[in-house]
């Protein structure tokens, strides 16, 4: 079996060491520094005997970790996935063919409005993708929203405002043109 | 030729299911492996690589490819293995490898029939398979996942940012403080010089 090397070096920081963030270091094994940062780290690894150890001892333990057995997945699991994966496909399908019926019953009755029927096609491809939580509470805001709508009341204020007359306000439009004001009248006989 | 992960999911998007079976095929054993170091469990981790499949295709509807389809896997079957060690802790369960005797591995008494592998290079493995998997057990779940990602699944640093929700530096020192520790448990183990 491979041996993992242990350097002489602990991993006592080096007073005169540069490299204040040593995380850079695993970063720069990984090459996941840019090229400025690769170039400055490779120069100071030529006078930092700290860092070159440090780099060194992480390599090996990178290494070592690489070159452990892997496990593979059995044979038949391809197989088992693919049919799983018709089974769940076959209940979409079933549940998506449900849901189509119910939308077209939707769609059907509120048709005639092309706001509604937009909504419903949006309601549709909600029912599809997202949970029957939410499906339901869709469902519910655009039935009270059409119930709002369509509701009218027969005894509406503002409809008994337009239709019947208010009597109060005609009588004293009447008295106004019968008796005029007495100050009018005076100033009109003093005219004459 | 050479079809995206992204592609391919667009297309099963579509409904196209031999592009999800390619995608399968790409990802089955780089994700056993994944799960398999996570949770240590051979036969577990093949339920969770299943599974983690099967979420795949359910919302593939829902999929967009502004993120790369890699961090997503990864990021379900990680979510899928937080919760299996989770639920584990829960019930105090013990899984079939943790009850095997020393020196011997489930895994490896049945690829043992195999005559692909010799004799000399399996038990060399076994044995450096084992010390791993003793050591990765030992580190905190973020940096097991992030090192596990990082070298088994050469996953770039922004996309383990991605899958674990947090900065490249964050992922950086969680990287840096794993080898280090790994490094002391291997000497530990008995195989530094």
């Amino acid at each position: 079996m491979k041996k993992y090397k242990q350097t002489e070096f602990p991993d006592a920081h080096n007073s005169e060491c540069e490299i204040e963030n040593r995380d850079e270091l695993s970063a720069y094994i990984d090459k996941e520094l840019p090229a400025w940062k690769r170039h400055l780290i490779r120069r100071h690894l030529k006078k930092c005997r700290v860092c070159a150890n440090d780099i060194q001892q992480l390599q090996h333990t990178d290494n070592f970790l690489r070159h452990a057995g892997d496990v593979e997945a059995s044979d038949g699991f391809l197989d088992s996935v693919m049919t799983r994966v018709s089974e769940v496909a076959q209940h979409q399908r079933q549940q998506e063919s449900l849901w189509t019926r119910i939308c077209w019953g939707i769609e059907v009755s509120l048709g005639w409005m092309p706001q509604l029927s937009t909504l419903s096609g949006k309601l549709r491809y909600n029912i599809r993708t997202r949970s029957p939580v939410y499906i339901s509470i869709l469902t519910f805001a655009v039935f009270t929203m059409v119930g709002v709508t369509l509701y009218q009341p027969s005894g509406d204020k503002f409809g008994q405002e337009l239709h019947e007359p208010d009597s109060e306000k005609l009588i004293s439009f009447e008295v106004i043109q019968q008796d005029p004001p007495k100050r009018l009248l005076t100033t009109y006989l003093q005219r004459k | 030729m050479f079809v995206s992960d992204e592609d391919l999911m667009m297309k099963c998007r579509k409904g196209d299911r031999g592009a999800f079976e390619l995608l399968v095929r790409r990802y089955q054993n780089p994700l056993i492996n994944y799960i398999h170091r996570f949770i240590d469990d051979y036969h577990r981790a093949e339920d969770l690589c299943q599974e983690t499949f099967l979420r795949v295709f359910k919302s593939a509807s829902r999929y967009k490819p502004t993120a790369s389809f890699k961090s997503w896997l990864y990021t379900i079957a990680t979510n899928l293995c937080r919760n299996e060690v989770r639920n584990r802790s829960r019930r105090n369960t013990c899984f079939l490898e943790e009850l095997v005797k020393e020196g011997e591995d489930v895994y490896h008494t049945e690829i043992m029939r195999d005559t692909r592998y010799l004799p000399d290079v399996l038990l060399e493995k076994k044995e450096q398979r084992q010390i791993i998997r003793k050591a990765l057990a030992q580190l905190p779940d973020n940096q097991r996942i992030a090192l596990t990602l990082v070298t088994y699944q050469d996953l770039r640093y922004e996309e383990v940012a991605e899958i674990l929700g947090c900065s490249v530096g964050a992922v950086k020192a969680l990287i840096h403080r794993a080898r280090q520790k790994m490094k002391k448990l291997l000497i530990k183990a008995g195989i530094g010089e």
